[in-house]
């Protein structure tokens, strides 16, 4: 059984996860139930663990010059979902999470770092093009979040660093749409979820994308979909909508999902586009079930 | 690097000098006796373990007792004399939202964080509020009915 530390500056966590490896545990909301053993009896963990969820260094939401916005790795879900600097798909995804009481307690960090296909941020976060950012006593480093999470459960983190924030870039969307299908009301782990964003100027589509969650290993998104729809004008969309729709369903890998997520799926980006298509007022695109 | 847990619990200082990964839901059960906060689930799936956490409802059987270190808690022994806590108890009985009675501390601690921050809450959003509070008995209708009572008659008590 591993050593548990409590470190109080992020300086000493820097050196605990390089000098002992220790696992971080920031609302403990998948570790603690992963390793629990049962009523009266503490978790226990093969691993060291430092106990980060105090460390100020990791909190906060903040704007920064460029117009992106840093969310640090011990933000809530609720806390995420109630600020307006978040941008509204990442927004959606953190306030479908659980209940309210997981909510006050999980992170984004934990989210991240944990790497399960069921987690609800990084699917939005990829879409966003969103990247973390990696803090070790060697310094920090930044790299996309897209590139981060390598498979279920696996990521790029260095067994020296911790999660210290996500930067997500400013981005300004003509249409918006995003959903989550669980399995009951609270307490959900995502069966499907899908985010779709677009910049359509004087009827030309300028930028599209589309991601979607808990629908194999990793989010998916493809850009060679995406690029099939760029550049064209919205009018064309009846014409080039089958040969996106099968790009995107290529993407997914042949696995990862099966016929009736897929169906649903590609039901929800057609009426997307269709949406786009009919010239909808800009904003959020909801749809009537 | 932090060798004792400083914390308090309705209202009284608490130093704790055990394991850190210990659960918050067994210190407050265990160690101090606290035994209205319920263990359903130990998987933050049920609600039964619910307790206020500097001002926000956390289920205490996913938290570890390091992670509370500077928090205020509080369980529903530290309210149930106040007068929020007795608005809620009184219109919960007045109410018949007592049953088996285990879900009820959850139940009354998610009342108490819903009412703090909407005082008059649509009844979408009272069943939003104790949606992860699972209750076996009631069929929840007398539990919302009851929160009902609680936002009207408590009042400016809420605002
Ligand atoms: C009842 C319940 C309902 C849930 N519902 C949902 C849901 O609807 N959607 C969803 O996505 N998830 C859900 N989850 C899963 C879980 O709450 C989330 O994945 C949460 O975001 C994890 O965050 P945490 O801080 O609590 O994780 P922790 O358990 O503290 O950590 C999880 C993992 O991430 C690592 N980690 C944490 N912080 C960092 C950091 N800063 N740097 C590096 N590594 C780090 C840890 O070492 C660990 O491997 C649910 C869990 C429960 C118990
Ligand atoms: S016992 Fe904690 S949520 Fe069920
Ligand atoms: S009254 Fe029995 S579980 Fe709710």
């Amino acid at each position: 059984m591993g050593m548990t530390y409590i470190p109080s500056t992020l300086d000493e966590a820097l050196h605990l996860r390089a000098e002992k490896k220790a696992r971080p545990l920031a609302g403990g909301s998948d570790l603690m139930v992963q390793s629990k053993r049962g009523i009266g009896l503490a978790p226990e963990f093969p691993f060291d663990v430092m106990i980060i969820t105090g460390l100020k260094e990791l909190k906060g939401i903040r704007k920064l010059d460029d117009g992106s916005v840093e969310i640090g790795a011990l933000s809530t879900p609720a806390e995420i979902a109630d600020s307006d600097l978040v941008p509204w798909h990442v927004r959606q995804a953190a306030s479908g999470m659980g209940a309210i009481a997981l909510r006050n307690s999980a992170t984004i960090g934990g989210n991240i770092g944990n790497a399960s296909p069921k987690g609800d941020l990084p699917q939005p976060l990829i879409l966003l093009d969103a990247s973390v950012v990696l803090a070790s006593i060697r310094g920090e480093r930044q790299m996309l979040l897209d590139d981060f999470i390598l498979g279920s459960k696996k990521t790029a983190l260095g067994d020296d660093e911790i999660i210290k924030s996500i930067v997500i870039p400013d981005y300004d969307f003509t249409y918006l749409f995003y959903r989550k299908i669980g399995m009951r009301k609270a307490n959900a782990i995502s069966k499907l979820s899908l985010s779709v964003a677009a910049v359509v100027k004087d009827g030309e589509i300028i930028d599209f994308r589309a991601a979607s969650g808990a629908a194999g290993p990793r989010v998916i998104r493809s850009r060679d979909a995406e690029n099939l729809l760029k550049g064209h004008k919205t009018e064309e969309i009846p014409e080039i909508q089958e040969s996106f729709l099968d790009s995107w369903n290529n993407a997914i890998s042949p696995h990862a999902m099966p016929l009736y997520r897929r169906n649903t799926t590609r039901r929800m980006l057609s009426y997307f586009l269709s949406a786009i298509y009919s010239g909808k007022a800009e904003g959020i695109i909801e749809e009537e079930d | 690097m932090l060798s004792e847990i400083v914390f308090h619990v309705n209202g009284k200082k608490i130093v704790y000098t055990g394991n850190p990964l210990t659960r918050l839901v067994d210190v407050l059960r265990e160690d101090l006796g606290l035994t209205g906060v319920k263990e359903g689930c130990g998987e933050g799936e049920c609600g039964a373990c619910s307790v206020i956490k500097d001002g926000k409802l956390v289920t205490s059987c996913i938290i570890p007792v390091g992670a509370v270190n500077g928090s205020e808690i509080y369980t529903i022994e530290g309210i149930r004399d106040t007068e929020k806590g007795k608005c809620i108890i009184d219109a919960f009985a007045e109410g018949g939202a007592v049953q088996c009675g285990f879900c009820i501390p959850g139940m009354v601690m998610a009342t108490y964080a819903l009412l703090s921050s909407n005082p008059h809450p649509t009844e979408m959003e009272i069943r939003k509020g104790i949606s992860g509070n699972i209750c076996r008995c009631t069929g929840y209708d007398l539990i919302v009915e009851s929160i009902k009572l609680a936002s009207e008659k408590g009042g400016d008590l809420w605002a």
